[in-house]
């Protein structure tokens, strides 16, 4: 009975989104608010990535709630799969000695890699204003690179947790101070302080490089804690 | 002014600190959040008057619409914001056992209501109503409950589900207008009638309809309900329900005042009311009769939302209010109500103050004469009366059958609780919150008890606020008609 | 207006809607919580491409303001690209909370069939409420009976 009325249901839904395409107007909508924005953020912010303006800048706080929701998640993943590391860990922790001796050759590999990923990383984040990029997605790469051992050897990183605390709480501490600078200096939350710069250069469009960088050590703190929490589970199962 | 952003601001900041503030000092970080709530209250209690008659709106970075994120600060907004301040307050999780983690959820839930209530951009709703949702799934999975777990995860794919017809809907809405800031939108509001647009906010009220207990899409209601302490239920059904009505009002109010959407949101509502009650007329325990009881007042806020305008905004947010009361003090009250109902019997004649704020709360849920629900009932049935659509007199009859319904079913249980019982007298197995939870539900009752002389003079003013609240004009103007932006259209 | 022809971004909605719709069936219609959350994968990736299609110029070009750019020339909406990378990040978070979700949930109940997973919740909130699970057919007298007298 329920899978009738989940069928109808999609055979309706699918009728209703394949009419509405024929009522949107494809590749030439309004843009009412884009062309505000192509049209003046050179003049306003100052970053050459206008995406980047609009994370940052334009909506800003879209990326705070963002940021929060990964902080959430982390939290609960934490919670939910951090209460039974005391008793387990004696167990994982031998097993995983044992796997190192064997994966001797990917595991220096992978210090070879991680300088590289770290570099690769923070270019992206520190170059998100100029470039395709940015604090998202050089934030995964930072957390590839400190979870790739854990990965390989799942329970060797136990310290990593508290440092993985500080930074995630850190980083969310300067984000929002950025803005609250901004609203005590400016009186408006998150307005891009610090000047323009020289348009297209690294030291350009005032608090954005900062805030990105703020953007991708949480990023990278809270995906890095995901990946040892989730890892650390596999282990038990 | 620019100075509301705080009340974002500065949960989220006391949520990032207090894990590692928790390093260094237990204590601090614990006081952390109730400091940070405190301070809200105050801060809104003096904004107060402050907005005075005029509403007035900030703009996010200094950009102002339609590129930028608008907040609109009315007293509908301080008001809620009031309530989620208190209402967290009441719930917050004091006990040393609760982990230091689960205290900075409940500050990303207080920012994301916050949130809520304040903005008028489509996306960072969403974006905001998404961080209610995994702060909430996070609250759920995390009790101690052994099914918490699997109620959390089948809560989490309804809603989930959900939130991706929200965003499906706010795409819908970008594409054929091109802006997202809900006054810029009630500019343009001859494009958004047509078919793409209506299907849109159709999507955007199934999307946060989950939240808000709709009918269709319930299900994870009673599993969660059940499964939770009895202050969280409190919290989700009294007032995370109400928040997703409020996201789903700004964008009905401003944009979608036509008859096909208010028929459905009738017949919604209509479904709701009839399938609450149907259900905890046969519920044997008290969480699943409140569950499905809130289900069913949630479908009377549709109902009331389904007449435009003014009337509409008041009705609804005096159901709000007096559900988020009533129910919010009956799951408190149940904390020391536990297990089925034939292990309650006697239990009002053991303790007395305990029965008699059961039979405040439920009078009150009737609709019985002093009681302000009396009041508001009454209100909903005569206009209601007033319509000439056959629909509208349907939707009477249901109101008044479910009123039916719900006495049955809550007097049986007061029969229960007032019954003989000499054999075997149990003690109710105490919990550790339900004496704090009792002294909560006690506060709750008074202010019904002492809200009933003051019906009128708060109802005028909700009617007010209302007025201010829906008078489209004066919103368009307060964030559209900013010097700057005179240049540019 | 309802005539459609095939160009390309036509194909690209008829893609998004698809793959978002492929994900609600397979959200609705499978019972292994693994395989649901996958169905939820889909469905964000097509509704994440829904949104970013909805800024698609013809022609269009990233919007980077480079060097040697003429004055000419046309750019891509910006909006929805940042909007869909803020509901991609989302995503991921949600799917990452599913994840644990369901490793407790193995771990409590040895299962991922979720209609086995739903008998046993039902079951486990009846108990802890003293009640018989709705829609079983053990008299709720006989059951709260005997766990009074356990007590």
């Amino acid at each position: 009975m329920t899978k009738y009325t989940s069928l109808l249901f999609i055979a309706g839904l699918s009728f209703l989104l394949f009419v509405i395409v024929g009522y949107l107007p494809i590749a030439e909508n309004p843009m009412v608010a884009g062309k505000a924005i192509l049209g003046s953020a050179q003049q306003e912010v100052g970053s050459a990535n206008i995406v980047t303006s609009v994370v940052l800048a334009y909506r800003g706080l879209d990326t705070l709630g963002e940021l929060s929701i990964l902080f959430a998640a982390a939290s609960v993943v934490g919670l939910l799969l951090g209460k039974s590391y005391s008793t387990d860990s004696v167990k994982t922790q031998k097993s995983g000695q044992a796997k190192e001796y064997k994966q001797f050759v990917v595991l220096k590999s992978l210090d070879l890699l991680f300088p590289m990923l770290l570099v690769v990383g923070m270019y992206i984040i520190v170059h998100g204003h100029l470039t395709p990029g940015g604090g998202f997605q050089g934030g995964v790469l930072l957390a590839v690179a400190f979870s790739m051992r854990s990965i390989v050897n799942p329970g060797s990183d136990k310290k990593n947790h508290y440092s993985i605390t500080f930074i995630e709480g850190f980083a969310g501490f300067s984000f929002i101070l950025i803005g609250v600078l901004a609203l005590i200096t400016d009186g408006n939350f998150l307005q891009p302080l610090l000047g323009k710069g020289e348009f297209g250069s690294l030291w350009s469009a005032g608090t954005l490089p900062l805030l990105y960088l703020a953007v991708g050590l949480k990023v990278g703190a809270e995906l890095a804690g995901l990946l040892f929490e989730l890892n650390g589970e596999e282990e038990r199962v | 002014m620019n100075k509301m952003i705080l009340l974002i601001a500065l949960p989220l900041l006391a949520a990032f600190l207090i894990p590692v503030v928790a390093k260094f000092s237990a204590t601090v970080s614990r006081l952390l959040g109730p400091v940070v709530l405190a301070f809200v209250l105050v801060f809104v209690a003096l904004q107060w008057n402050v907005v005075g008659r005029d509403s007035f709106a900030i703009f996010l970075g200094g950009f102002l619409p339609p590129v930028g994120i608008v907040f609109y600060v009315d007293h509908f907004s301080l008001m809620f914001s009031a309530i989620i301040a208190a209402m967290l307050l009441v719930v917050w999780p004091w006990g040393q056992y609760t982990a230091i983690r689960q205290q900075s959820l409940y500050m990303l839930l207080a920012a994301s209501s916050f949130g809520l209530v304040l903005s008028s951009d489509l996306f960072n709703l969403y974006v905001f109503y998404e961080l209610l949702a995994v702060a909430t799934y996070g609250l759920v999975a995390n009790q101690p409950h052994k099914a918490a777990p699997a109620a959390a995860l089948r809560y989490l794919f309804v809603s989930c589900a959900g939130s991706v017809m929200l965003l499906i809907g706010i795409g819908i809405i970008y594409t054929i207008t091109g802006t997202l800031n809900i006054a810029h939108l009630a500019t343009m509001i001859g494009k958004l009638h047509g078919l793409a647009g209506l299907s849109a906010f159709i999507l955007i009220v199934v999307g946060a309809g989950v939240k808000a207990e709709m009918f269709p899409v319930n299900s994870w209601v009673p599993e969660v309900y059940g499964t939770s302490s009895k202050s969280l239920s409190a919290l989700l059904a009294g007032l995370i329900s109400k928040l997703a009505v409020v996201l789903i009002l700004r964008v009905l109010l401003m944009l979608f005042q036509v008859d096909v959407v208010l028929d459905l949101l009738l017949v919604v509502g209509i479904l709701g009311v009839l399938s609450g009650e149907m259900v905890a007329w046969r519920a044997k325990d008290v969480t699943r009769m409140l569950s499905f009881s809130s289900i069913a007042q949630l479908g009377l806020v549709f109902v009331a939302l389904s007449l435009s305008g003014t009337i509409g905004l008041w009705l609804a947010v005096g159901l709000m209010l007096h559900h988020l009361l009533v129910k919010g003090g009956l799951f408190l009250l149940a904390d020391s109500m536990p297990g089925s109902f034939n292990s309650l019997k006697g239990l009002a004649r053991r303790s007395p103050i305990l029965g008699a704020i059961f039979l405040i709360f439920i009078f009150s849920l009737l609709g019985i004469p002093p009681f302000p629900g009396f009041w508001i009932k009454l209100m909903l049935v005569i206009n209601l009366a007033q319509q000439d659509d056959v629909l509208y007199q349907i939707a009477i009859g249901v109101v008044l059958f479910a009123t039916v319904i719900e006495a049955s079913y809550l007097f049986k249980l007061v029969r229960i609780m007032y019954q003989k019982n000499d054999e075997n007298i149990i003690k109710p197995p105490q919990t550790s919150t339900s004496g704090m939870n009792l002294l909560y539900a006690k506060f709750f009752a008074l202010i019904v008890v002492v809200s009933m002389p003051f019906v009128s003079p708060i109802s005028d003013r909700l009617k007010d606020m209302s007025r201010q609240s829906v008078n489209a004009e004066n919103y368009i103007e307060t964030i559209m008609s900013q010097p700057k932006l005179g240049g540019q259209s | 207006m309802m005539s459609i022809e095939v160009t390309i971004e036509n194909i690209l909605y008829f893609g998004a809607i698809s793959l978002s719709l492929i994900g609600l069936f397979g959200m609705m219609m499978l019972q292994n919580v693994f395989r649901i959350l996958l169905s939820l994968v889909l469905l964000e990736a097509g509704a994440n491409l829904l949104l970013v299609l909805s800024g698609v110029r013809i022609g269009g070009v990233a919007p980077i303001i480079t060097e040697g750019m003429s004055a000419g020339v046309v750019m891509n909406d910006p909006v929805p690209q940042a909007l869909v990378l803020t509901a991609i990040v989302i995503g991921v978070g949600i799917q990452a909370l599913a994840l644990a979700l369901i490793f407790r949930v193995k771990r409590n109940y040895g299962t991922l069939d979720l209609r086995k997973i739903r008998e046993k919740l039902e079951k486990d909130i009846a108990v802890s409420n003293e009640v018989s699970a709705p829609g079983s057919y053990q008299a709720p007298e006989k059951l709260t009976e005997s766990t009074g007298a356990n007590q």
